[in-house]
């Protein structure tokens, strides 16, 4: 047992950090319906990394680095794509374009995604590999890492909190014709939202922040439709699964994130199952009827 | 000349087949927000072809492909009931989980099958000058059946595709028309991407939809001319891939992302100024 905890410290811990900021996020996500921004920013953030290596690789002077981390210029670019997507998505809603921001979002994922197989195949002479951060790598994660993601988090995070009316506000008025819109809070959502995907997906994976941000989040829709409500469950609820699959994937010798997200989605059958009964119902606080 | 367009028979009549289905398709999607369907099918799809590999049948054998289609038709018909007068989850939301846990079951089995990287999503390629005669005369035999049922139920099909917040029928009637929808809809997505590859497939469903949609809101336009644009797209997309010689998928996935974008930005613009 106190191997695991010792092996699991601080995988868990990184889990707790990734948990907190992005189910904060995924309840932006799920209330705007957005629900795929973070794999189309993801990849927009990898088609602005390729970038970077490519013309790192074309630079005469270019050293060696260790496969596994990025180099400042990787996170740089990757950070400033995102952010001209944040400036983009948030110019194609403020104005009514007779779309759903969900369709620019997935061509703008497809475009990313093809675009970085047409770079790399004409660019590419050199050494250059591109890791598709599906799993992602919680296990491997050190503690160096961890301080790096610590910082980030937090500033948002307070970022967030100290504007949170008006974040809160914005969201709830998303999908409404006729309200409440401020081009640069939105603008401001979609860059700080992208530097925590960028961050978030290099340690935990595309799968893993996907599973984070969209079941803990659909979850505590089921019982609140208020913020501190949702954020609190969502919170609880990520932490307890999140605790059981490291241990269980562990204990049976599986792949942790796949381990992870299949509880999650568990206890998102179970909290259905719930309120389809009728339990718990002392719990419910605004939350709509199933 | 002629020797090319004879070589590019098969793919060009492929892109007006597929650019039509999809673009039909696309036009209830986009509607729907529903967006990311179709990837989250293909994995769907892909995950019911490992269940059969891990079955013990053979790789590309035709068990493998029905049972990829059971699987998806029986996942979809899941989602199709999935529909409440009011969605307290969204349906994109529930799309999404399905997806992730598809992806994550996918990984988990991925180790246990020879190959099994494969069918993890993104890898999922396909490329549209590849395609034979036999895949053509499959697309049209499965393609006609489904746009005539669709035809015939285009009405009802209409009605709830435009309903934002209530349902044109009652509960048990809308899940039964989604059913129909959706099974049709799986069917065209997993014939369809092991053709032209997935991120082709998606493309042709929301971009060609996209442009005619900042246009008009009627029907029947938007039918019309997301299939042009999805032809047009295609054709030069083949065309520039050949001219800078790069793969035809993304060329043609690249171009219409990016004409989507110019068309919405123009727009903006060209709203801006009457304003002012």
């Amino acid at each position: 047992m106190l191997t695991a905890i010792e092996f699991m410290l601080a995988p868990f811990v990184v889990c707790l950090l990734l948990i907190g900021i992005n189910i904060y996020f995924g309840i932006h996500v799920i209330k705007r319906e957005i629900i795929f921004i973070d794999i189309a920013l993801a990849q927009i953030a990898a088609l602005g990394g390729t970038i970077a290596g490519i013309l790192h690789d074309l630079l005469p002077s270019s050293a060696e680095h260790a496969h596994n981390e990025h180099t400042i210029w990787w996170y740089l670019f990757a950070i400033g794509f995102t952010t001209a997507a944040a400036l983009l998505f948030s110019l194609l809603k403020s104005r009514r374009l007779s779309l759903p921001l969900e369709s620019l979002i997935g061509i703008a994922y497809a475009v990313a995604a093809t675009g970085a197989v047409v770079i790399l195949d004409k660019a590419a002479g050199g050494e250059l590999h591109v890791h598709d951060m599906v799993a992602g790598s919680i296990l491997w994660v050190n503690w160096h890492q961890i301080t790096v993601l610590f910082f980030v988090f937090a500033l948002i995070g307070l970022f967030h909190f100290k504007f949170r009316k008006k974040f809160f506000a914005l969201t709830d008025a998303y999908n409404d014709e006729n309200t409440y819109y401020h081009f640069w809070w939105d603008f401001l959502f979609y860059a700080t939202f992208g530097i925590a995907v960028v961050f978030s997906v290099q340690v935990g994976g595309i799968l893993t922040i996907f599973a984070f941000l969209i079941i803990p989040a659909s979850t505590s829709a089921l019982f609140s439709n208020k913020w501190s409500t949702r954020i609190l469950f969502g919170w609880g609820l990520g932490t307890i699964v999140t605790v059981c699959g490291l241990y269980l994937s562990w204990a049976m010798d599986v792949p942790s994130s796949p381990t992870v997200i299949l509880f999650l989605g568990v206890f998102l059958l179970l909290a259905i199952l719930v309120r389809r009964l009728g339990i718990l119902e002392f719990l419910v606080d605004g939350g709509k009827n199933i | 000349m002629i020797e090319n367009i004879i070589f590019l028979a098969a793919p060009i009549t492929a892109c007006i087949l597929l650019a039509g289905i999809l673009g039909y398709f696309g036009n209830h999607i986009l509607s729907r927000g529903i967006i990311f369907i179709d990837i989250a099918l293909a994995q769907i799809a892909a995950l019911g072809s490992m269940i059969g590999l891990l079955l013990g049948y053979a790789d590309g054998s035709a068990a493998v492909s029905y049972l990829s289609l059971l699987f998806t038709v029986l996942v979809i018909s899941v989602f199709s009931l999935t529909k409440f007068e009011k969605q307290v989850i969204p349906q994109e939301a529930i799309i999404g989980i399905i997806y992730g846990i598809g992806l994550g079951i996918a990984m988990l089995l991925a180790e246990k099958i020879p190959g099994g990287s494969n069918y993890i999503s993104k890898t999922i390629t396909g490329n549209i000058l590849w395609v034979t005669w036999e895949n053509v005369f499959h697309c049209i035999f499965i393609f006609v059946p489904i746009a005539l049922i669709h035809f015939l139920l285009r009405r009802h099909f209409i009605n709830i595709s435009a309903s934002k917040n209530n349902l044109p029928y009652s509960l048990n009637k809308v899940r039964l028309f989604e059913l129909i929808f959706y099974i049709s809809f799986a069917i065209v997505v997993v014939y369809a991407v092991p053709i032209g590859g997935i991120f082709l497939v998606f493309v042709l469903l929301i971009a060609p939809t996209a442009i005619a949609t900042l246009f008009t809101q009627k029907w029947s336009h938007r039918f019309f001319w997301s299939w042009m644009i999805g032809i047009i797209g295609s054709f030069a997309g083949i065309y520039l891939s050949y001219e800078i010689d790069i793969s035809n998928g993304p060329a043609i996935v690249c171009l219409l992302g990016i004409l989507v974008f110019m068309f919405a930005l123009a727009k903006i613009f060209v709203q801006k100024m009457k304003r002012s």
